[in-house]
């Protein structure tokens, strides 16, 4: 009927201009200042950098684990977990008790009288440290959701997350109470200590790929790999994403929702507990308030790659990883500020951004 | 039959579970004590042939016994004596075995010389002896045992009987009957329904406020000017959440820059800025709006909850940079700001009480404020917003505009928090201003209400003031404190002081008499 | 004849979908005028086109001449176009008046500082709102019911509720999608009278969206119709009866069958 009418040229309004500014400004910051460290004025040798860069990457593999299990439960109820870095916590402090108790059982022999049990099977003790931590946190997880979010189910958006911090601040409590306001030092089996690992000669030095490093990175990534193809491959995770996209539609398929939440619940709880347990063997201190800020960090990651978006969880741990290690060097920033950086970078991405690096633009709600 | 056995299952377990823990965090010693201080008994005296701590100890763990055969027994209701009999005394050995157990384990551990509380640090000897009742570990466990079983019973048996009888339900029927009648004279239901109701209630909390300070000492002066404080910034994260529907975690930031606007300004040291109080006063406010409005205007496309992390990151990123080596030089550094300057009236230094005047003063504007906004085209514009921000812009409503204007009068009731604190203190640093402070402050304007203003100072109150009030308790505070934010929210998740609706039609009522209800 | 809306060639498309195909609309001045359409034809989304929601890809909206495109939803509430919603969206938890007050928002012009400081001019103003509120709660027939929290109402009350809302901003032209959805037969009777009122009583022009044939037929003076988002016919109601493409897009059941 009508003719051909005139195509809309969308408007360029104020805030696409500040974003323009700002990404100009921020983007020829950094181009410059990676001239004169790299080229004009060279600080640090390529081995610095590799040394950066490697401590990033373990760093954010953790992220990635912990971001994940916000991810989850925030696909699924749209709320905020504030408790997920305490249920780290709990997960550590169930590795960290299962390497004390196996340094406590002698298993003598006669080359090493002194032997015990953490030395002699470094590798069973480690999976027992992995079993526990994981088992400990995945309970917490799942009394959690029980105990102080279901009841919550229909309630308004906040009463949840006010039920969630307060959930946080009773299991840093517990914990503080139970077991000491000291930081206690995670004793690893001899062929784990901390800072010991392969030398590999870059440029002008050398650079260690620890052991427990490379522990950490390689069982993050192998988790994040099952973990993902539980999601997209099995019967539970067909479930699961069901019930992210709409509760009331899948339980008229037959789905048992609150199975489904709890078996999340116990999920993402399992995951932070791996990540409490590397934390622990890696990092080499439990103590109660360990969750709080990589619980921070690594929700800051979920948001960064998109909340709900499980790749985008595991990438936004690594990115933030690697903005924490690498971004005060490359910007020039005194390393004390490193949680500015990955705040002030987050700020930035949603700016450009708002959904996150991979968030699916949601489709704006139905008007 | 099967379900009841499940239940007394469950009810033992989770009280076994609850014990186990109290006894974990060394609550049952610090319980013990304070039962034989309130009961005035010497320490060494002794009772029915126990020591007295021991005494009170079997009076603590007989509490809780006894609250579990309530609690069995109010959820058989219905149910014939000799069931519900039957499930608390199931419920009670259940408990008790899971007690026994850990007296058991504990006290032989004890008794063999491991020393425990390098682990779990509140198992000292002295608290595992207590916990067996001063008795060797196979007596103390049995012992616990027998207790908690009979104790179950007996608290059945009791709550059995009043049930039977209906004590309770009769004295709430009476209590019901008799507010009825005293609403039911009509100059008191008018009276109550009328604004003149909330104003006399205001004039009260006013009289309070004028008194008070005159008589409470310095301790109590200081925590009511704490509990004021929080309560101007309850009030203004009140509008922030409360009415605009925006999650803030971050508003700790706007308080902190009051706080260091104040002190940087009027300390010799780091900057020789000495200058008057009331000029700073007015510029901590501006320096907290001003801040307010730069970070909500980026931030306030983001979807909602992403905006609950980006000021919680804000309020760290504050804190972070004020403690930081790089900004001592302007900040005071991880020491903070000390001899920070306070007002002066006509010669007259501020002392506790005078201090405590300021705080009530400021609060009262804040109140006025809030409510004159509250009752205004602004405010139901926010509150239409927290509802539904679409209808809302269909209403007409420039919702950017509205967002940054309710953000603006947040920060600046957080700025003149802060200004009053670092003043008041007479010093202000990095750990003032820590996470700790949004978060009480939000859980008060949600466990007292959102949206409402006696709730927020009933949430100030539950938050700073009864903490105080239960300083014995120390140690357990914040277990405590935690402990309430989840409960209220599981009972009664519209807070303490729910926020009531403003009522139009029968302010000039003709016509509409026989129309409500 | 003055217009008082028109569109031309409005396009709207979702990915690959064109939820709305180049719509030619001309919505006289005091009249009511419906559109219909099966489930998922694009309604809504017009809707959405005109009240600013959503931006045209192509095409453009006058009102009484004047382009809305690029407007915001709230500018455009200003230039007096007011909506109600095919899934009633009430404020909740706020009661009936002050639901309608909300509405009133455009029209008032109080600043948070004067809200504080209580100016005369407002206190005013804030009078006359509420006797507004009052009167046009009368006008739809919920008198009594102000201070009920819009939550509580009765489903037809809602509905109603809904348009006293939209009615507040003092629109020049009305928007109602679905109107009658979950009404009886009686209810809708009602409907079909109180929207005639609305035109001869207020002199405001409306636009319809509806599924319910009975109301359509009675109610307008003209119809379009919209099928997979293109506009397949438009006319009076007899015309569009007899139409066979409308009869088509009905899978092929006569329109008097789709009355329920
Ligand atoms: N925000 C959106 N994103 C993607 N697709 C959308 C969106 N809104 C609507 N659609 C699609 O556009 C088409 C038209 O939808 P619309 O809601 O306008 O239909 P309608 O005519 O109002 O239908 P109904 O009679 O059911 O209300 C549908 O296929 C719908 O799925
Ligand atoms: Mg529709």
């Amino acid at each position: 009927m009508a003719t051909e009418s005139k195509v809309n040229k969308k408007k360029v309004s104020t805030y696409q201009i500040v974003q323009i500014i700002l990404g100009v400004v921020f983007g020829g910051y950094v181009v410059w200042r990676l001239y004169q460290i790299l080229i004009a004025n060279p600080v640090y040798g390529p081995d610095t950098w590799l040394r950066f860069a490697i401590a990033g990457i373990i760093l954010g593999s953790v992220y990635a684990l912990v971001a994940i299990g916000y991810t989850l439960v925030y696909g699924i109820l749209h709320m905020i977990n504030f408790a997920h870095g305490d249920i780290m916590m709990i997960g550590a402090f169930g590795g960290y008790f299962v390497f004390e108790a196996l340094k406590n059982i002698q298993t003598p022999t006669l080359a090493d009288p002194k032997l015990n049990f953490l030395n002699a099977h470094p590798v069973i003790s480690v999976i027992l440290a992995f079993v526990v931590g994981v088992s400990v946190a995945a309970l917490s997880g799942y009394f959690l959701e029980r105990i102080a979010y279901r009841p919550l189910r229909n309630a308004p958006r906040l009463v949840p997350l006010i039920s969630a911090i307060g959930a946080s601040i009773f299991l840093e409590n517990a914990a503080m109470l139970m077991f000491g306001a000291q930081r206690r030092d995670f004793t690893n089996p001899l062929v784990l200590t901390r800072g010991e690992g392969w030398e590999i000669p870059v440029g002008g030095g050398t650079v260690i790929l620890t052991y427990t490093g490379v522990l950490t990175f390689v069982l993050s990534i192998v988790i994040l790999v099952l973990l993902y193809l539980l999601v997209q491959r099995t019967r539970m995770g067909r479930a699961m994403r069901a019930v992210a996209e709409n509760k009331n539609v899948a339980a008229l398929m037959g789905i048992n929702v609150d199975g489904i939440i709890s078996q999340t619940f116990i999920l993402s709880g399992g995951l932070a507990g791996a990540a409490g347990v590397m934390w622990g063997i890696h990092l080499g201190l439990v103590y109660y308030f360990l969750g709080f800020i990589p619980g921070i960090k690594a929700f800051t990651s979920a948001v960064l790659g998109g909340i709900g978006n499980l790749p985008g969880a595991m990438l936004g741990g690594l990115f933030l990883g690697a903005v924490e290690s690498l971004g005060p060097a490359v910007l020039g920033i005194d390393f004390q500020l490193k949680d500015v950086l990955a705040f002030g970078i987050l700020v930035l991405v949603l700016i450009f951004r708002p959904t996150g690096i991979l968030g699916e633009v949601l489709s704006e709600e139905k008007v | 039959m099967k379900t009841q056995l499940k239940s007394s299952l469950n009810a033992g377990i989770t009280f076994g579970i609850v014990s186990l823990f109290l006894y974990l965090i060394g609550f049952t010693t610090t319980a013990s004590q304070i039962i034989q201080n309130l009961l005035k008994l010497k320490p060494a005296s002794t009772v029915l042939g126990m020591d007295s701590l021991t005494f009170s100890f079997a009076l603590f763990i007989g509490l809780i016994g006894l609250w579990a055969g309530v609690n069995q027994a109010r959820s058989q209701k219905g149910q014939p004596f000799g069931t519900v009999l039957l499930s608390a005394v199931l419920t009670g050995l259940v408990h008790g075995l899971i007690v026994a157990l850990a007296a058991y384990i504990t006290g032989s551990l004890n008794a063999s010389g491991v020393k425990m509380n390098t682990y779990l640090s509140q198992l000292l000897p002295a608290s595992v002896k207590l916990f067996l009742f001063n008795q060797t570990p196979v007596l103390g466990a049995l012992s616990q045992l027998a207790f908690l079983t009979l104790t179950a019973l007996v608290g059945a048996a009791v709550t059995y009987g009043l049930m039977v009888s209906n004590v309770f339900g009769k004295l709430a029927d009476a209590w019901r009957s008799m507010w009825k009648q005293v609403n039911a004279v009509p100059a008191i239901a008018k009276f109550r329904a009328s604004p003149y109701f909330s104003y006399v209630m205001y004039s009260l909390l006013l009289l309070v406020m004028v008194f008070v300070p005159l008589r409470a000492g310095q301790y109590w002066n200081y925590t009511l000017g704490t509990v004021g404080i929080y309560v101007l910034l309850g009030l203004g994260l009140n509008i922030v959440v409360g009415l605009a529907g925006l999650l803030n975690l971050g508003y700790v930031a706007f308080f902190a820059i009051g706080a260091y606007t104040v002190a940087l300004l009027t300390s010799p040291a780091p900057h020789g800025l000495v200058w008057n109080f009331w000029l700073v006063l007015p510029l901590g406010i501006l320096a907290a709006t001003l801040v307010g409005v730069l970070l909500v205007v980026p931030v306030l496309r983001m979807r909602g909850d992403y905006l609950a992390i980006v000021t919680l990151g804000f309020g760290e990123i504050i804190r972070i940079l004020s403690k930081s080596d790089a900004l001592t030089w302007l900040t005071g550094g991880p020491k903070g700001v000390n001899n920070v300057g306070g007002p002066v009236l006509f010669g007259w230094v501020f002392d506790d009480v005078s201090y405590l005047y300021l705080i009530f003063l400021s609060v009262l504007l804040a109140i006025f404020v809030t409510r004159r906004l509250q009752n205004s085209r602004v405010g139901r514009a926010w509150e239409s917003m927290r509802e539904d921000e679409t209808v809302s812009r269909a209403m007409g409503i420039n919702i950017l505009k509205h967002k940054v204007l309710a953000f603006a009068i947040g920060a600046a009731f957080a700025g003149l928090g802060g200004v009053l604190f670092a003043a008041r203190n007479q010093f202000t640093g990095p750990e003032d201003h820590n996470m700790m402070v949004s978060i009480n402050v939000l859980s008060a304007v949600i466990v007292g209400g959102m949206g409402s203003i006696p709730g927020v100072i009933a949430g100030a109150f539950v938050l700073k003031g009864l903490p105080e009030i239960l300083r014995e308790l120390e140690n357990y505070r914040v277990l405590a404190f935690a402990t309430l934010l989840v409960v209220m929210m599981l009972v009664r998740p519209a807070g303490i002081l729910p926020a009531s609706r403003r009522k139009f039609e029968h302010e000039n009522a003709p016509g509409n008499e026989g129309s409500k209800q | 004849m003055i217009v008082a809306l028109e569109t031309r060639g409005v396009v709207k498309q979702f990915g690959g979908l064109v939820a709305v195909n180049n719509v030619d609309l001309v919505v006289p001045e005091n009249s009511i005028f419906s559109v219909i359409g099966p489930n998922g034809a694009g309604k809504t989304t017009f809707y959405n086109c005109i009240t600013g929601f959503y931006t045209p890809e192509k095409g453009d909206v006058l009102f009484y001449g004047e382009s809305l495109l690029g407007l915001s939803p709230d500018q455009i509430t200003y230039h007096g176009i007011a909506r109600t919603y095919q899934n009633i969206r009430l404020f909740s938890t706020m009661s009936a008046i002050e639901n309608i007050m909300v509405g009133e928002h455009s029209r008032l012009n109080a600043s948070w500082a004067e809200a504080i400081i209580r100016t005369p001019r407002m206190v005013k103003e804030e009078k006359a709102a509420v006797e507004e509120a009052r009167r046009l709660l009368n006008f739809v027939g919920l008198a009594g019911l102000g201070d009920q929290a819009a939550r509580n109402l009765p489903y037809g009350a809602q509905r109603r509720l809904e348009i006293a809302r939209a009615l507040a901003s003092k629109p020049k032209l009305l928007l109602l999608d679905e109107p009658t959805a979950g009404m009886n037969p009686n209810e809708t009777a009602e409907m079909v009278a109180f929207v005639h009122r609305l035109r001869d009583e207020l002199g405001i022009s409306i636009l319809l969206i509806e599924h319910d044939m009975r109301m359509v037929m009675g109610v307008s003076d003209r119809i379009a119709v919209l099928d997979y988002g293109e506009k397949i016919a438009e006319g009076s109601p007899t015309e569009i009866q007899n139409n066979p493409r409308v009869i088509e897009a009905y899978l092929g059941k006569p329109m008097s069958e789709y009355e329920a």
